[in-house]
């Protein structure tokens, strides 16, 4: 009698522990899913819906989500502000790019009339294209230098890399195109007056050539890699 | 007697329910590398995490990492970057994936990936991996072929010249059963 009364109680904990485990399996039995597709790929704006790959994660399965893995919210969260503030960075340093790629043209004009502006030449046609030129690029170089200078930077972010250099060299052609023009207008009026180029003025050639060497170098550092 | 049976039910019984294994990322090197006339350009991030939930035989995998955390070396071209893909908007990459448990006996998986960056989720099938088991730790290498189209993000230029559209995504992590 009590092995039948054993028996029956061992069946109905096998019968239990059985239709438990066939729950489980039900509830946790993936959602059919078609065939994989061959290679390629579609495109979708943002908010995926998460279960139309072809062996996409399927929705009746607990699957990770982004709050698993531990990122904080400030590291998930848009930023409009930031966002906005790269957009006037990029559009400001595009431009930054394109005036200083413009400077080239009358800095180099002006280097190779140079030639012609001093020296024992009495007329003043080629000085004064000299003048022009180097006026054209010392405004446009204005106008480049404003724009990098003003380019909103996120706080906090480090300098590094070739536009480290770059930067450096701001600081050689930066004051050079303000003394190159003082000392070629102090040049000019010297070799206007009949006199030759004397004192501070002589400076103006060397300091010319040294500015737009630095000014070529910044240029190359973030065009070609090294 | 009774009791002892019971018990041996249940022990035996165990397994059934908990049958769930998870994976967990413990480390990635995650390198896009971009072409331009002038210059060839590798980012690198290691601040991906993911996990992997495993069920029935087969594993729901999603892997993500901060836009912003992917170094070129040059913090300006850097900065360009993320506004490019607009990665202050839409900050985080996703990469979802679904595998068969058994994939881990193979050397080379085929996974089916949906990648959520920049605004859109695109979808990449069949990409190959080269997979190795050391014990309980899984070493996963590929490349992802993403191309800047397929996100919509317009290639960048310098000195006028664009970047090629194609941008391969080096994938190597590791990633361990618990």
């Amino acid at each position: 009698m009590t092995s039948i009364l054993r028996s029956i109680q061992l069946l109905s904990v096998l019968l239990l522990l059985s239709s438990g485990i066939l729950a489980a399996q039900t509830e946790n039995q993936p959602a059919a899913s078609p065939p994989s597709a061959p290679s390629g790929q579609q495109s979708q704006e943002q908010k995926p819906p998460q279960n139309n790959l072809p062996n996409a994660p399927s929705s009746s399965r607990k699957e990770p989500s982004l709050s698993d893995l531990g990122f904080s919210s400030s590291q998930t969260q848009a930023d409009p502000k930031l966002q906005a503030l790269l957009d006037k960075r990029t559009h400001m340093l595009k431009v930054h790019q394109r005036m200083g790629l413009i400077t080239t043209i009358p800095l180099i004009a002006a280097i190779f009339s140079s030639a012609g502006a001093g020296g024992k030449n009495t007329g003043s046609a080629s000085r004064d294209l000299h003048v022009a030129l180097g006026a054209a690029a010392g405004d446009l170089y204005g106008i480049t230098a404003y724009y990098a200078i003003r380019a909103p930077k996120p706080p906090g972010t480090p300098t590094k890399g070739p536009i480290k250099f770059h930067k450096a060299m701001a600081w050689i052609h930066g004051p050079g195109m303000i003394m190159t023009p003082i000392l070629g207008a102090m040049a000019f009026s010297q070799k206007n007056n009949g006199e030759k180029v004397h004192g501070i003025a002589q400076a103006h050639m060397p300091v010319a050539i040294v500015t737009a060497g630095a000014f070529g170098a910044a240029l190359l550092s973030v065009s070609v890699k090294f | 007697m009774l009791r002892k049976q019971l018990l041996s039910l249940l022990l035996l019984a165990l397994p059934c329910y908990a049958a769930d294994s998870q994976w967990v990322l413990t480390n990635s090197t995650l390198t896009y590398h971009v072409s331009h006339p002038l210059h060839q350009t590798d980012g690198v991030s290691h601040a991906a995490r993911g996990k992997g939930v495993c069920h029935d035989g087969q594993c729901d995998f999603l892997i993500a990492t901060p836009v912003k955390s992917f170094e070129s070396g040059d913090t300006n071209r850097d900065l360009h970057m993320i506004q490019v893909v607009r990665g202050a908007e839409f900050p985080m990459v996703v990469v979802r994936t679904h595998l068969p448990e058994s994939a881990a006996g193979s050397t080379t998986i085929r996974a089916d990936l949906q990648i959520e960056f920049a605004g859109q989720t695109v979808q990449y099938k069949q990409v190959a991996f080269q997979l190795e088991m050391h014990g309980n730790e899984a070493k996963l290498s590929g490349t992802i072929p993403a191309t800047l189209s397929d996100f919509k993000i317009a290639p960048p230029s310098l000195l006028t010249l664009p970047v090629k559209n194609d941008v391969p995504i080096r994938v190597e992590m590791t990633w361990k059963s618990q």
